[in-house]
């Protein structure tokens, strides 16, 4: 039987009470995200097709787009994925992201400019093409490039293949089976401060473009995480919790927060010891990767990659 | 004095034995990828392979030095674990070098402490140890079978310096004394079912249950749900247990729910609507106080009719 993650989540509330497994805040009002397809551009308005129908956006002289970098309304291409974020309750476009992509987990394999990616037993190997404009950026952030070293790049999908611009944040450089073995915390408590990363559940289910939710890197092995699980150790004391399960997260970048239930399984992200530095150095591991959506929404820009938050489990 | 010298070198014997089996045990039990000791200054997918050949090398000396008798095979028994010691001095050296934050792998996962001069010193005594030991026409379980006080007293000093010189006994004692925090410990699904069924809620609810076997688990911090179908009143219900992951006496709790609807029919054995009940602690200074309330749950209490409350 599949499990009914809503009712895990009614299930814990009804067993320990409301406040350890709150409801997930509903989106706003109008929702200020929207995921979809761009099927018209002209010069001020943009068109995109999402699961609810096209919408229009006004382009303003205050509109930004990223498309790998900082571009201008020329890089708006019918066909193209677009997250866009609005302002004036829906009207304008803020700012839009075109093709936006990540890659986050351990380089299997290396060929010429290509890396293949393990980014986890629920996602799988992963190509990424690190094109020359990009491989000094990189390279700063990503000392070496080789199997058992880790991973984290930004970029946008050409062809069908993600092609890194900019690095996540910086990583040591040593192979994974060369970190020191992480130790059993002592404390545990229900706070635990750290980076916020995200990933695209469109990249494998164009569907879910538009979901709302977190991946978290301590599942339950007996539960969810599966036979498969290759979760590691996380660097932070993250409290082991099952698909179903809400948790509260604070922005500390942006002072938002939101309640969002747990979709997947991060396991990638507990190999992860980084800090984000997009507003100052935070504490180093992560504590989620939010689905696209789900970070803008929390004021997170996905260009930066990160940002430092503090999860809550059971308020 | 000479047969104060030969016990000490007659229990140099067996001491050398019972190290060399520990140590090929620890390297058998090690499953990091990252390997321990001198493996890592080898590239990644020799390290298990050399430390399992190390392991062996060890194991079949121990043997040697347990049973084999004679100058082919004793003195050569105690001839290698000279060598094993002797290389294990080198290779320490080498390794504090060149990967100083590295443990010596002496005994698996047990030695992740950086090496130091005790963990040179222990392997060469205990290469001094072999080398003395060359000549002694007895075996090691000969020694064991035959021991005197004076054969315990050394050993019991022996133990007393190799404690000294083993960064691995700080390790035991602190994995001994340190409680893994609730809402961090992996705790198998046989355990949560044992302790479910060793509950009274269980034992009480038990004929409500469809299939003994669940139909869904998963955890929240320091607890762990189970769920299972039932049939109430001619209804299809779901009964929801939830399990403290420690705890002596688990203060176990449960609601049952229409399978259909979702509505609560009861809820058993604990507050539940409005209740805290932090599936960990709240604060790590608070983690006392939530042990006592919360996160460790209290003994459970029988479920009266003032705690088991029937919604319908």
């Amino acid at each position: 039987m599949p499990a009914d993650l809503r009712a895990r989540r009614r299930y814990t509330a009804a067993v320990l009470g409301e406040r350890a497994a709150p409801e997930p805040t509903a989106a706003e009002d109008p929702d200020p995200v929207v995921r979809g397809v761009i099927t018209d551009v002209s010069r001020h308005v943009v068109c995109v097709a999402t699961s609810q129908g096209e919408e229009r956006f006004l382009l303003d002289a205050a509109t930004t787009l990223w498309c790998g970098r900082e571009a201008d309304r020329s890089a708006l291409r019918v066909g193209d994925d677009a997250l866009v974020r609005c302002r004036a309750g829906r009207w304008v476009a803020e700012r839009i992201w075109l093709r936006i992509a990540r890659v986050t987990g351990v380089i299997a394999a290396r060929s010429g400019d290509t890396l293949e990616v393990d980014t986890g037993h629920t996602g799988g190997r992963r190509p990424v093409v690190i094109p020359y404009r990009s491989s000094g950026r990189i390279g700063v952030r990503h000392p070496v490039l080789e199997p058992g070293y880790l991973f984290d790049a930004i970029g946008v999908w050409e062809d069908g293949v993600v092609e890194a611009a900019v690095p996540a944040t910086t990583q040591p450089p040593l192979a994974v089976w060369d970190a020191a073995p992480r130790e059993v915390p002592a404390q545990a408590g229900n706070r635990v401060q750290g980076a916020v990363s995200w990933y695209d559940p469109a990249a494998d289910a164009p569907e879910q473009a538009g979901l709302r939710g977190a991946a978290y890197p301590a599942l339950d092995r007996d539960g969810d995480c599966g036979p498969e699980c290759d979760r590691v150790r996380s660097c932070l004391p993250l409290p082991l919790l099952s698909l179903g399960t809400t948790v509260a997260l604070r922005n500390e970048c942006a002072e938002a927060a939101a309640v969002l239930p747990v979709l997947a399984c991060a396991s990638a992200a507990a190999h992860f010891c980084d800090s984000c530095a997009d507003c100052g150095p935070g504490e180093q591991g992560r504590v989620a990767q939010l689905t696209l959506p789900s970070f803008v929404a929390l004021g997170g820009r996905p260009e930066a990659g990160c940002f430092n938050a503090t999860l809550t489990v059971g308020w | 004095m000479g047969s104060v010298l030969d016990v000490v070198r007659e229990t140099q014997l067996p001491v050398l034995a019972v190290v060399l089996l520990l140590g090929a045990v620890a390297k058998f039990a090690d499953r990091s990828q990252r390997g321990q000791g001198p493996a890592v200054l080898l590239p990644v997918g020799w390290r298990r392979a050399a430390t399992l050949a190390h392991g062996v090398a060890e194991g079949t000396v121990a043997f040697a030095l347990l049973g084999a008798s004679g100058a082919a095979g004793g003195a050569a028994a105690r001839i290698a674990a000279a060598a094993l010691f002797a290389c294990g001095v080198a290779a320490l050296v080498v390794l504090r070098r060149t990967a100083p934050e590295t443990g010596c792998g002496c005994f698996g996962g047990l030695s992740t402490a950086p090496v130091d001069w005790r963990s040179i010193a222990r392997s060469a005594l205990l290469a001094v140890s072999a080398l003395a030991a060359v000549g002694v026409p007895a075996t090691a379980a000969g020694v064991v079978v035959g021991a005197s006080t004076g054969h315990a007293a050394v050993v019991a000093i022996e133990t007393v310096l190799l404690g000294v010189l083993s960064p691995e006994s700080a390790e035991l004692a602190r994995r001994a004394t340190r409680r893994v925090p609730c809402a961090v410990r992996e705790v198998p699904l046989k355990r949560t079912l044992a302790r479910l069924r060793a509950s009274d809620l269980w034992r009480i609810n038990a004929a409500l249950l469809e299939d003994t076997e669940p139909k869904d688990v998963w955890r929240h911090g320091c607890w762990r749900f189970v769920l299972f179908t039932g049939r109430r009143t001619g209804r299809c219900v779901d009964v929801v247990f939830g399990v403290p992951v420690e705890g002596r006496r688990p203060g176990v709790r449960a609601v049952i729910a229409d399978r259909e609807t979702g509505t609560l029919l009861s809820v058993l054995g604990g507050p539940a609507d409005g209740g805290r009940a932090d599936p960990v602690p709240a604060t790590a200074s608070a983690a006392a106080d939530d042990h006592r309330a919360v996160g460790r749950p209290r003994a459970p209490r029988r479920p009266t009719s003032a705690r088991q409350r029937d919604l319908l």
